[in-house]
């Protein structure tokens, strides 16, 4: 059956009708006389494309309460319900409507009318006036988040400075009431006089007239901004494009306001394509597809930003094969490169199954026995059954109580410089794996712990309470999957997030504190409100003040939402069951450890999540945090629906549609091992092992060893155990950001042709080479079992017999033994996981 | 741009170590200054007891060879060479203990978990880039504990490329670089015979994935090879190819023989070394202060620094290399119960010179007890800046990071860019 199934052909037809064909929005509701609404009108077909026809369509609107352009954009005209039909060829579609003009005409708002003004042209993008000290004595916020300051710097003249609420320099308006024509922001804008970022319109335009007739008025701002005014958020369509070359696609951008309702920006964002020469755009919102490839494109308007993925896709594939699916993971990803012409590879090989497997859920290489063992059984359950007998073995224990280390950041200098209290951290972490806690509770251990337990270890970097700011930066990242660093010090310059909002999470850790008195031995916990402890330094009235305005800071959601201390209330636990709730806290995770067997995330960088850096498979994303809620936040069940998947079962050996492919899982991602996983398999292959020193002991001035069989994913203080190998194969600082590289460089070469660990090796009695050729083993068992140990896989004819030979005709057996080990562990085959 | 053929010729040769042609082709800067030896003075060095003599310092001030200029009586042999040294005394820094010193001296940034900053060595490596082959940036020796301090001194987000190669301290006997020579029991003939093993051995996988990595790496094995089989790059690292007089004019200690491996690199075509000899003899005297300057600081600073000045000179370096001798801060104008100083980074001084960068010149000045600044704050980015233009480096340059933060190379206080010091040109 499983034959016919991959014989089984989708039939696609060129050229072909479409399977159906629909209007975009297909329900819509203006609010007001004047207000807009653009339709795309999309055809759909067979092959899962869809194609813009929009401007092939013939539209009509069914009553008086609004007309409709011969582009599809309706404008409301009095109240009433309106239908808008599109008619393409023997193809009709509509959509249902309502207009309202109970709420009268609109108001003059500086943001919408002025604001947009600037977003459109460019003149608030962070590359110009909307960078972080804005750009040429004018700040603006980014596509205009924060009309208010706009106004200001517009009006009242004055720059943004990091540090201090004060403005810099001389504060020059930016309008002339007095003689409106005369203001700088026109005259920059027309070329009147020099500006830096060139003309961005003419006198004879309509921004030009809208902002000369708001200067005229007394550049007012407007009444203050509402939940009827604020952005909640940007919605695109389509969210993921494919286009063939020269094709061109219409995006419809929507604002949603913060109480709920539509509005319809296509009109005020502004456009931009990370890669023009794949995809370029219009400034009224069209995508032009130029050259095959992928690219994003980036849409701003009213403060929010939000992108696109465009895939420029190449001719049909004749004979698409139906490919079978395993899971959700396989619906997504395979449906995506259906539409982008692509064919997923064949599934691995069991022998090339199990190597990845083993590596990316222990860290460990298969046994020679269990190779052949699994490429021989014909158990059809085979892959699901090894799967289940790696999650949650000793190896799997150890090898992601590694993976958490590195994430939490397990080492000494940064658990309070004492050995035992990165010993007791990471025991924590090893015992949350060995139980599978859920992960949700993980999380809410490490953000709240208080006392002496292993998690309140990682608070106390250099051995003092780290500052709000770090630690709350810190947790975002972990447990958020995103960098708010720069909001310390400033608003985000490509996100909604403001420097009071940094703040507000940060003043949740302001008043953290550790005690003890019996010498290092101390507890962590967070000081009670205006209460003494006795230690003379506080009595409880630690403030956490706002770098820029140096008000107090009161604990603070992102939602706005204050949480009020009381007494000796732990003020984390709010913030905790906040973040382990929230979206972010299920997607970052998810995509993390997609992360670990995928070879990059579907947010790339993993730490990184932001408007303007869009998932390759939102809605994966979406569902898989969706499953990992309704699991229980459980880790194991989300990776074993990960390497069930056929997606992660493809072969790495890319095929004639998919060879280009890095991001879409066409085929596996040849990816290096982690310094410490490949250490540990050239202990493996050479049988000698490796012992990690340090000189920094309890003990003083005594070198210590780490205990025989002791691996290097199970060292839990990599910043006082030296090793050149893993320093140069990319171990990551874990006082820093643990930022792992993993890229070759001069360092590898140089150790892998005289180092230690290539080396030494070889020649050890004790090793596994030494032991054979003593004890008379060929060449050729010798050869079998060498493969099956660091390739998991034997060796095919035509490379034994090769090898054989060349072994055979040097005169000195150990040096030619010591040369093939040596050229074995040097080889790409061995040092990836593919 | 006669030059500009044989760069062209070349440059194929340095493509695998992640310089495109474009970069080499890019002019480079043209300062006097092409290379840098920080000497550096771990643990903090107390300024009254060195280059900023007071009254509350045990020491007396003695005059130098320039007129107007008194140090500490414990530098002798450095006040005859003043000439060829400016001060600064007006140093004003932050990070009030080791680790955040270190950082902040090291990259003119504050430690921020977040992020690794790139240490002004790296920098300087990427700005100027390779010369002979040699490692443009070095750091000996290594230290044997405290392994932290070792990851300020690397490149952050710039790359491993410009890290430096910490080396082990070239006064113990068994002095040896690791992976720069050829273990013994490796020769030539069987490197080829396990290169011939390797292309067989991976022929089957390289056919059947694709990869751009696989390039990279060929090319770093190439580079490696060259390495290893040029002579001119092991013997720079040899310090047996030195007179034992120099030697021992620098010192037998690791503070001396550091120093004298930092002039055997730059002058074979390294770009930064910090010669860090003082781990195991710290200048962190929070007890005994005097004694420990006046028997085991200054000695040894007084002898190798003035061997450094002498020997630059004699070898035509002292005009294209940047000498800078100090430590993370300096320490308290008032002693402790222990008789020690604590540290102080309000107010501390440093010496510079060389490599186009005037000697015998005073900046700034601290109060009566050199405790505060009195004229003249003098940033860590001014520093920078100072050091950068001597190199012909622009100053005000700033990198972005991998997430787009923009860093200066000369970060002064206040997110202010470092001016370089205009007296000391």
């Amino acid at each position: 059956m499983k034959g016919l199934w991959l014989l089984a052909l989708a039939t696609v037809v060129w050229n072909a009708e479409p399977v159906a064909v629909r209007l975009v929005p297909s329900e819509f509701r203006l609010y007001r006389a004047g207000a807009a609404q653009q339709f795309v009108f999309a055809a759909e077909y067979a092959d899962g494309s869809t194609r813009d026809v929009t401007d092939a369509a013939q539209w009509a609107a069914s009553s008086v309460a609004g007309t409709v352009s011969e582009s599809g954009r309706m404008t409301a005209r009095w109240a009433g319900a309106v239908e808008v039909t599109a008619k393409w060829g023997r193809w009709q579609a509509s959509a249902q409507g309502q207009v309202e003009t109970a709420g009268g005409d609109e108001q003059f708002r500086f943001r919408s009318a002025i604001g947009s003004i600037l977003t459109k042209r460019g003149c608030n993008s962070p590359a110009c006036h909307g960078g972080v000290k804005g750009r040429g004595g004018l700040k603006l916020s980014a596509a205009s988040l924060f009309p208010l300051d706009d106004y200001e710097w517009i009006v009242q003249g004055g720059a943004y400075q990091v540090l201090s609420a004060q403005a810099k320099g001389e504060r020059k308006p930016r309008i002339d009431r007095q003689n409106p024509e005369a203001s700088l922001l026109l005259q920059k804008a027309t070329g009147a006089v020099a500006h830096g970022g060139g003309k961005r319109f003419a006198v004879d335009s309509d921004e030009y007239r809208t902002i000369l007739g708001w200067v005229r008025r007394g550049a007012p701002f407007g009444p203050a901004e509402d939940e009827t005014s604020r952005v909640a958020s940007l919605e695109v369509y389509p969210r993921i494009l494919s286009l063939e070359k020269a094709q061109k696609h219409r995006l419809l951008v929507t604002a949603v306001m913060e109480n709920g309702r539509r509005e319809d920006v296509t009109a005020q964002a502004l456009y931009l394509s990370s890669d023009k020469a794949t995809a370029g755009i219009s400034e009224a919102g069209v995508v032009n597809a130029a050259a095959l490839g992928e690219t994003s494109i980036l849409v701003r308007a009213a403060g929010q930003a939000a992108a696109v993925i465009v895939g420029v896709i190449g001719e049909p594939v004749a004979n698409y094969p139906a490919v079978p699916r395993q899971n959700f993971i396989d619906e997504f990803v395979f449906e995506k490169l259906r539409r982008l012409r692509m064919v997923p590879s064949a599934l691995s090989h069991d022998a090339e199954f199990l190597r990845r497997v083993c590596l990316d859920l222990t860290g460990t290489l298969p046994p020679p026995g269990r190779v052949e063992e699994f490429v021989r059984s014909r158990d059809p359950k085979k892959r699901e059954r090894v799967i289940d007998a790696l999650i949650g073995s000793p190896e799997y224990v150890d090898y992601w109580t590694f993976r958490f280390q590195d994430l939490f950041r397990v080492a000494m200098f940064a658990n309070g410089i004492n050995a035992k209290w990165s010993q007791m951290y990471g025991e924590w972490i090893r015992e949350s794996i060995v139980k599978n806690k859920p992960y949700d509770r993980m999380a809410w251990e490490r953000l709240t712990a208080q006392g002496y337990d292993g998690p309140t270890r990682h608070f106390l970097p250099y051995d003092v309470i780290g500052s709000p700011e770090e630690t709350m930066a810190e947790e975002v990242r972990v447990f958020f999957g995103r960098r708010l660093e720069c909001a310390q010090c400033h608003n985000h310059p490509y996100e909604t997030w403001s420097q009071d909002q940094f703040w507000g999470l940060a003043a949740f850790f302001g008043r953290m504190f550790k005690m003890g008195d019996t010498g290092n031995e101390y507890v962590v916990f967070d000081h009670p409100l205006d209460e003494a402890m006795g230690n003379g330094d506080v009595n409880g009235k630690i403030q956490v003040l706002h770098p820029r305005t140096k008000a107090e800071l009161r604990p603070t959601l992102l939602d706005g939402k204050t949480v009020m201390a009381t007494g000796r209330e732990n003020p984390r636990k709010a913030l905790a069951d906040w973040m382990v709730q929230h979206p972010y806290f299920a997607e970052a995770t998810v995509n993390r450890i997609w992360s670990e067997f995928f070879g990059r995330g579907l947010v790339e960088p993993v730490d990184d999540f932001r408007s303007t850096n869009p998932a390759t498979h939102p809605e994966l994303l979406t569902r898989l945090a969706e499953e990992f809620r309704r699991s229980g936040h459980d880790l194991r069940a989300l990776m074993r629906t990960m390497v069930v998947s056929r997606t992660y079962q493809l072969s790495a050996e890319p095929s004639a549609t998919n060879r280009a492919d890095r991001v879409n899982y066409s085929h596996a991602l040849p990816r290096p091992l982690l310094a410490e996983v490949l250490l540990d398999a050239i202990t493996t292959v050479t049988g000698v092992e490796e012992r990690f020193t340090t000189t920094v002991t309890a003990a003083g001035n005594v070198t210590q060893r780490t205990p025989a069989g002791m691996r290097a994913i199970q060292l839990r203080e990599p910043d006082v155990f030296h090793s050149r190998f893993l320093d140069l194969y990319g171990r990551p600082n874990r006082l820093a950001l643990p930022e792992r590289t993993g890229k070759a460089n001069l360092g590898q070469a140089l150790h892998m042709l005289a180092g230690s660990i290539y080396n030494e090796k070889l020649g050890a009695p004790e090793g596994w080479l030494q032991q054979q050729l003593r004890g008379g083993a060929t060449d050729a068992s010798m050869l079998q079992t060498l493969y099956l140990t660091a390739f998991g896989r034997p060796p095919e004819l035509a490379e034994s017999q090769e090898l054989l030979g060349a072994l055979a005709a040097r005169p000195d057996r150990n040096e030619a033994w010591k040369d093939l080990v040596w050229a074995i562990l040097c080889s790409r085959e061995f040092a990836e996981n593919h | 741009m006669s030059s500009s053929r044989r760069q062209f010729l070349t440059a194929g040769s340095l493509g695998f170590l992640g310089l495109s042609l474009a970069d080499l082709l890019r002019a480079k800067p043209m300062g006097k200054a092409q290379s840098c030896i920080l000497l550096w003075l771990e643990g903090g060095p107390s300024q009254i007891d060195t280059w900023d003599p007071k009254p509350n310092s045990a020491f007396q001030p003695i005059s130098t060879n320039v007129p107007g200029i008194q140090i500490s009586e414990l530098l002798p042999q450095v006040s005859r060479r003043m000439d060829r040294l400016s001060l600064v005394r007006s140093m004003h820094t932050r990070g009030s203990d080791h680790p955040q010193g270190t950082h902040y001296a090291i990259t003119g940034h504050e430690v921020n978990p977040a992020m690794q900053f790139p240490s002004i060595g790296a920098i300087l490596a990427k700005e100027t880039g390779i010369r002979n082959a040699m490692p443009p940036h070095v750091l000996a020796p290594q230290w044997e504990k405290a392994r932290q301090y070792e990851d300020y001194f690397r490149a952050g987000f710039l790359g491993p490329e410009y890290d430096p190669m910490c080396i082990p301290d070239p006064s113990k006997p068994d002095f040896q670089i690791a992976d720069l020579s050829l273990p013994k029991s490796v020769s030539a003939a069987a490197v080829e015979n396990r290169q011939g093993f390797l292309q067989m051995v991976d022929r089957r996988y390289r056919k059947l994935v694709d990869g751009a990595e696989h390039a990279q790496m060929d090319g770093f094995s190439a580079q490696a090879w060259k390495m290893l089989l040029n002579p001119g790059v092991r013997e720079a690292f040899d310090l047996s190819k030195e007179s034992e007089k120099v030697r021992d004019r620098y010192g037998r200690d690791a503070v001396g023989q550091s120093a004298l491996m930092a002039r055997r690199l730059v002058e074979a075509g390294t770009r930064f070394v910090t010669a860090a000899g003082f781990h195991s003899n710290s200048w962190d005297t929070h007890a005994k202060n005097d004694e420990g300057h006046r028997d085991r600081l200054c000695p040894p600073l007084d002898r190798t620094l003035s061997a450094l000045l002498d020997d630059l000179k004699d070898r035509g370096l002292y005009d294209s290399t940047v000498v800078l001798a100090m430590g993370e801060f300096g320490r308290t104008p008032f002693v402790n119960n222990d008789r020690g100083r604590d540290h102080w980074p309000n107010c501390w001084s440093l010496a510079i010179g060389g490599g186009g960068i005037a000697g015998g010149r005073v900046v700034g000045a601290s109060d009566a007890e050199g405790a505060q600044v009195k004229d003249r704050a003098t940033s860590m980015g001014d520093l920078f800046a100072t050091i950068y233009k001597a190199f012909g480096i622009d100053w005000t340059k700033e990198y972005d990071t991998p997430i787009g933060r923009p860093i200066k190379i000369a970060n002064s206080l206040e997110d202010q860019t470092g001016n370089p010091l205009a007296e000391l040109f």
